[in-house]
């Protein structure tokens, strides 16, 4: 019979029908997008923040006394628990050098480094690792070096020494004598502005320091640190320490790559990790409130509805009471409608959330997105959600209806 | 004599400074077919409201099939309504969207189980056997009373309440209709407590009772004619 009174009433009031579908299915359709998206642009944007610099810095430990670290160690780093996390590491070798060219002379710092050097690992796909891809805001007037007796100077050393893309500087240490040929000027808006950069292995060449860097950058990809992710490991139980080392923090990823890298300690850049934890959080935080507006705006509008509809059906609801019906009898077959609604708006919702999702990926970050299992049903329980918060107020007056009054001869 | 099946000791009901009922004695035996009789505003449909459990009292005592309807909770006045009683309106009040064997088995739903054999029944016995189907919409003024008085009757209330029952109907509608409630009453022996401002109306009762300003004024016990 609740069956036949709810096709009934369906078929009865089809327009009044249709508005509050159409409530609950672009809610759950919102709500399906931007849940949706939330994931992959938190995804993205963290691949987007990695042009903020490195946030691992990988240095020789002072425990182990070497002030070095060892060269052979650093394809290591892409075989790690997190190596797919790792979007990029840049190694550095820093001397002090007196710089001569032109008529000038100056004392400066000389630092070998990865440029764009191809990388091969055993069991491994090839990798680009180097200064050009971690610092991605450099600027170099010019262009990158390839040979080894190339460099780029940094803009304030070079004005000092009078020197332009094209020109010559010497490097002289402990009377050994490297002839740099300048291929771009750099322009970071940082110390990397008063160094000379060139090819790792030339500098550890002049610096007698063959196989040695003094510091390691890395780009990581990782989650926003909370509560659980600030707490330190050494106090942690095992289950606890497995949750924190299975969990892309900072401090875990850091962790990991220190493990590979024999007398090294890393540490998170924790200007540039806590800016992007943050970022990333705001950014979910919008992507929530945003869904529970929506929501919020469809339950309004489901309300509104079923409160015109409500006073339509006055009539209807005083004669149910009349002839026996109780608050749970009314209750149900308002709630009964709704729900039936509900669930096709969630499907109906989902779908087209799933390609506004789409939509919204493909023009914002050029890419495709994969929905996840999890959406499906959370798109139904949103659309109930919408259903029953736009259900109260209206159902709450349909209670209050009084036989007496509304059946009045 | 039969027991009583509504008692009522100093029953009012007021709307705010208005009085609608005033101070009720009242006794109703069980089998009794009383019709209420009265101006408009008389408190007529006041009294019947209050019997049905649509009504709150504001003061009084008022017993109807051994429950005190005063201590009855909203949820229990709707259980006393679906168990105890049935109500014919004067404007039928069907469901529009549902058919008349659908409107009958609404009844049925809220007090058990819907049970359309016996709907289909409760619908022949009244006449409307070849309307089953039909919406409110496309039966006539007797027809939807004839479908009214099935729905009162399904879950075989003790007692019938019919507020002006026939007062939108023409005079061989009429008849038709409380020929028919004479019928059914004598087949399932509920009481009647019919509102009516028509003396050929109320003279189907056993008893007429008149209320004016909401005091009862006389009663009248009617000598019962194969007529009405």
């Amino acid at each position: 019979m609740l069956f036949r009174i709810l096709k009934n009433s369906f078929l009865k009031r089809p327009k009044a029908v249709f508005l509050i579908f159409l409530s609950i299915t672009m809610g759950a359709a919102v709500a399906t997008a931007f849940l949706g998206i939330a994931g992959e642009v938190s995804h993205k944007m963290a691949l987007e923040l990695r042009s903020y610099g490195a946030n691992i810095l990988i240095e020789p430990s002072a425990a182990e006394g070497g002030g070095f670290l060892r060269e052979e160690d650093l394809p290591k780093i892409k075989t790690v628990f997190w190596k797919y996390n790792i979007t990029g590491f840049a190694p550095y070798l820093f001397g002090i050098a007196e710089f001569s060219s032109g008529g000038k002379r100056e004392r400066g710092v000389v630092s070998g480094t990865w440029f764009a050097k191809q990388l091969e690992v055993p069991g491994e796909d090839v990798s680009t690792q180097g200064v050009k891809g971690i610092a991605p805001w450099w600027e170099v007037q010019g262009r990158w070096p390839e040979d080894a007796d190339e460099a780029i100077i940094g803009a304030a050393l070079a004005k000092r020494l009078n020197v332009a893309s094209g020109g010559e500087v010497t490097a002289l240490v402990k009377g050994r004598r490297q002839l740099f040929r300048i291929v771009g000027i750099v322009t970071t808006g940082g110390y990397e502005e008063e160094q000379l950069f060139a090819p790792l292995v030339t500098v550890q060449t002049l610096l007698l320091q063959t196989g040695k860097v003094s510091r390691v950058q890395v780009s990581a990809l990782t989650v926003p640190m909370d509560d659980f992710g600030k707490k330190d490991p050494s106090t942690m139980s095992k289950d606890e320490y497995e949750k924190w080392y299975c969990t892309a923090y900072v401090t875990s990823v850091a962790k990991n790559v220190e493990e590979v890298m024999a007398g090294s300690r890393a540490k998170p850049v924790w200007q540039i990790a806590s800016a992007e934890g943050a970022l990333l959080n705001k950014l979910n935080s919008v992507m929530l409130l945003l869904t529970v507006l929506a929501l919020g705006a469809s339950a309004t509008s489901v309300s509104t509805s079923l409160m015109a509809s409500m006073a339509e059906r006055s009539k209807e609801i005083a004669l149910m009471k009349a002839v026996g019906a109780d608050r749970f009898q009314i209750s149900s077959i308002f709630i009964g409608e709704t729900l039936i609604i509900s669930v096709v708006g969630g499907i109906v919702g989902y779908f087209i959330g799933d390609q506004l999702a789409e939509v919204i990926s493909r023009t914002v970050f050029n890419s495709t997105i994969a929905s996840p299992l999890w959406l499906f049903p959370t798109a139904i329980i949103s659309a109930f959600v919408v259903a029953i918060a736009g259900s109260i107020a209206p159902l709450r007056r349909a209670l209050l209806v009084e036989p007496v009054k509304v059946l009045k001869g | 004599m039969a027991a009583s099946i509504i008692e009522t000791t100093g029953l009012t009901r007021s709307y705010g400074d208005i009085c609608a009922l005033k101070p009720l004695d009242l006794l109703v035996p069980e089998g009794e077919w009383l019709s209420v009789m009265g101006h408009s505003g008389s408190g007529k449909s006041t009294f019947m409201n209050l019997v049905g459990g649509l009504d709150r009292p504001t003061s009084g005592s008022l017993q109807v099939g051994g429950e005190n309807l005063l201590a009855l909770s909203e949820d229990g006045l709707a259980r006393f309504r679906r168990e105890f009683v049935g109500i014919i309106f004067q404007q039928h009040h069907l469901v529009p969207y549902l058919t008349a064997v659908e409107n009958v088995m609404m009844a049925q739903y809220f007090h058990s189980v819907p049970d359309e054999a016996e709907a289909r029944f409760a619908l022949e016995r009244v006449g409307l056997g070849h309307r089953l189907k039909n919406r409110p919409g496309e039966l006539s003024g007797g027809e939807q009373q004839r479908v009214c008085i099935a729905r009162a009757i399904i879950n075989s209330p003790k007692l019938l309440l019919g507020d002006e029952p026939t007062g939108n109907l023409d005079h061989k509608s009429t008849i038709m209709v409380m020929e028919l409630l004479k019928e059914l009453r004598a087949e399932e022996n509920f009481t009647v407590i019919m509102v009516t401002h028509n003396q050929e109306v109320a003279a189907w009762g056993d008893r007429t009772i008149y209320l004016d300003d909401g005091i009862l004024v006389r009663e009248e016990r009617l000598v019962k004619t194969d007529e009405g």
